[in-house]
């Protein structure tokens, strides 16, 4: 793996820190994690522990405040673990979620959960996707309709990520019916045990399996005007800024997964005999995986300029759109490829290839389309 | 409470160790280096000593500037200041290695008072020589008692139990004491992502101190032979069971 000339040594700490974390308590243990459909709490609590929640918060709510580079290092390691479930749940809670609270939280607000955000003891998820609206934010249709010294939620959000495990939620809804769908969206921070909101059913699905994907339902569901993030009306614009960085990071954990398993079957078929010699000998095989290196490597540029000029403060919705959607095409092509190599094993749900390419499956689809951000980057053009 | 650790940079436990070809010296090329795990413990209970007593932990080696690392590392996971005697990196004899650190214990002791406890590991991962702590404690003048697993810190003085077959020997020291610890002392912490980084702009004091050589003197090193294991098959199916059967039963295992 090559790494760019963006990689500090604060970077570099954290990408050590991470693989260490990954290697010891991820690789090869996640099994039961599948079939329970969560990642246990105590792994989430370590993680709080080492500080891994807290790579963006400000020093003095007990993070590290460092930039978009730092996520990405993480979830590129992350993405290594060979547990796109377990990735996509800790990079929900850091990067899709919690940015609502760190860029467009009051101070008061950051003082109350933050802290909390930081140990895992608060865990969260992001709630903008409905039955109907996916990449299509402005056609949302749950409502909050003023009551009181609050809102009242209703409507329903689906594959929503952690939606069963999170204790705090950020949700997307219109309050305001009257003027175009853009202008009417709020976010609020909804706490798990407020009367009228259930996470009502845990979604079976192909990849992620580890990931907690659930259905969420409000009815009448009241919420304290003090639990709005950011200013009224203007959610719309906040949710279209937080993608950017979610698309990169997804992007990055989907360059890990790719890197993650060319080096796994690599491995295999310098091993794997067939013919008189390993299949690592036959030329179309170790071209092809030679290729797939190549372009991985290629794609990791790519993320680590796009992270740098987010953090330079520059416009790179053209840069993150051509992140998300070459590297969500990449992985899937890596992992057909890798698949192929294994040959029967590659079809075995015993082994991790079998999982990674049912994982990288989301890539394309998940935090914004391939052609969604295709169309992004034709408009630039 | 001041609290002293010393430490010393090792080749990583379980790796391969090459040798120079002069026998002279371990070939460091391809290694990576760690802190002996003794010492990661005693590490962890300074940590610890002085987060439920309160004062301050110094963490201490001799070795050449790479050191820093393993000092670092003391630093991440919670130590608060990191003192570095610079060597030109050849190997010292545990004479000499004393020397120098008794040497740097009294410039940090006259500078900002006594250490209440020193910490040493009980030998350290590579050279095993089992001396330095006692050397140091000696020439202190300070009690010492090695083989320790577990620590109690009671008004003014240290009870320290060291394991044995039979159950524990527990040993009453009064400060300022010494004592080498054994792994399984305590769970070394994970250093945190803040610790991490913070570690890395710590400042790692110097202390310039040139040992007397000691009396020990290094001929060459010995490579070990390579322990060879063999594969025995016992057959093939149902065949195999009574060979297996005899393999478990010289095992022990019923």
């Amino acid at each position: 793996m090559t790494t760019t000339i963006y990689e500090t040594e604060d970077l570099a700490a954290i990408r050590s820190q991470t693989r260490r974390f990954v290697e010891e308590k991820v690789v090869g243990r996640g099994d039961a994690w599948e079939q329970a459909g969560e990642v246990p709490q105590h792994l989430i609590e370590e993680m709080g522990k080492i500080g891994f929640f807290g790579l963006r918060a400000p020093e003095e709510f007990g993070g590290i405040g460092m930039g978009a580079l730092a996520s990405v290092v993480f979830a590129e390691e992350l993405g290594r673990g060979t547990y796109g479930g377990f990735t996509a749940t800790a990079i929900v809670h850091t990067d899709l979620a919690m940015p609502y609270l760190l860029n467009y939280g009051s101070h008061e607000q950051k003082r109350r959960w933050l802290p909390d955000m930081l140990t895992g003891e608060i865990f969260t998820a992001i709630g903008v996707t409905e039955p109907d609206h996916g990449s299509d934010v402005a056609g949302i249709r749950t409502t909050a309709t003023r009551d009181g010294d609050g809102y009242r939620l209703n409507g329903s959000k689906l594959y929503i990520t952690n939606g069963g495990i999170a204790n705090l939620l950020f949700i997307a809804a219109k309050t305001n019916t009257d003027v175009k769908p853009s202008r009417g969206i709020t976010i609020f921070a909804v706490p798990s045990d407020t009367e009228g909101f259930s996470a009502s059913r845990k979604l079976d699905k192909m990849g992620w399996r580890s990931s907690n994907t659930a259905e969420l339902s409000f009815d009448d569901a009241w919420i304290p005007a003090e639990n709005v993030i950011g200013e009224l009306d203007k959610g719309f614009y906040s949710i279209m800024n937080n993608f950017q960085n979610e698309r990169l990071v997804l992007g990055a954990a989907a360059l890990g997964e790719a890197q993650k398993a060319i080096e796994l079957t690599v491995d295999f078929v310098r091993n794997r005999k067939a013919f008189g010699t390993t299949l690592w000998d036959k030329q179309a095989v170790r071209q092809r995986l030679a290729m797939r290196s190549g372009e991985v490597d290629a794609a990791r540029h790519l993320v680590y300029h796009s992270g740098w000029l987010m953090e330079q403060g520059q416009d790179a919705v053209k840069e993150v759109s051509m992140v998300k959607a070459v590297v969500g095409e990449l992985v899937n092509r890596v992992m057909y490829d890798c698949v192929q190599f294994h040959g029967g094993m590659g079809y075995l749900t015993e082994s991790a290839i079998e999982r990674m390419y049912r994982d990288a499956r989301i890539h394309s689809i998940g935090g914004g389309a391939t052609e969604v951000m295709l169309e992004e980057i034709a408009k630039r053009m | 409470m001041r609290v002293l650790v010393c430490v010393k940079r090792v080749p990583a436990p379980g790796a391969r160790i090459a040798l120079t070809p002069d026998r002279q010296e371990i070939d460091t090329k391809n290694l990576g280096f760690a802190t002996s795990p003794h010492e990661e413990c005693a590490v962890e209970e300074a940590v610890q000593l002085v987060s439920d007593h309160g004062g301050s932990s110094t963490v201490l080696t001799m070795g050449a500037r790479e050191s820093e690392e393993q000092l670092r590392y003391a630093v991440s996971v919670g130590i608060d200041a990191a003192v570095l005697i610079p060597t030109d990196g050849s190997d010292l004899d545990p004479q000499a290695t004393a020397r120098g650190l008794v040497a740097g214990i009294t410039v940090l002791e006259e500078r900002d008072g006594r250490f209440d406890v020193i910490l040493f590991g009980n030998e350290s991962a590579d050279s095993g020589g089992y001396q330095v702590g006692v050397r140091v404690a000696r020439s202190l003048g300070r009690p010492i008692v090695s083989g320790i697993k577990d620590i109690e810190l009671a008004d003014d003085e240290l009870i320290a139990k060291r394991e044995i077959p039979s159950g524990f020997e527990v040993y009453r020291l009064e400060l300022p004491a010494v004592l080498a610890v054994r792994e399984g002392l305590n769970l070394p912490r994970y250093p945190t992502l803040p610790g991490r980084l913070k570690s890395r702009k710590a400042e790692v004091a110097s202390v310039d101190v040139v040992p007397e050589v000691g009396g020990q003197h290094k001929v060459s090193f010995e490579s070990p032979p390579e322990q060879e294991s063999q594969t025995v098959k016992l057959g093939e199916g149902v065949d195999a069971v009574p060979a297996i059967v005899e393999v478990l039963e010289t095992l022990g295992i019923k």
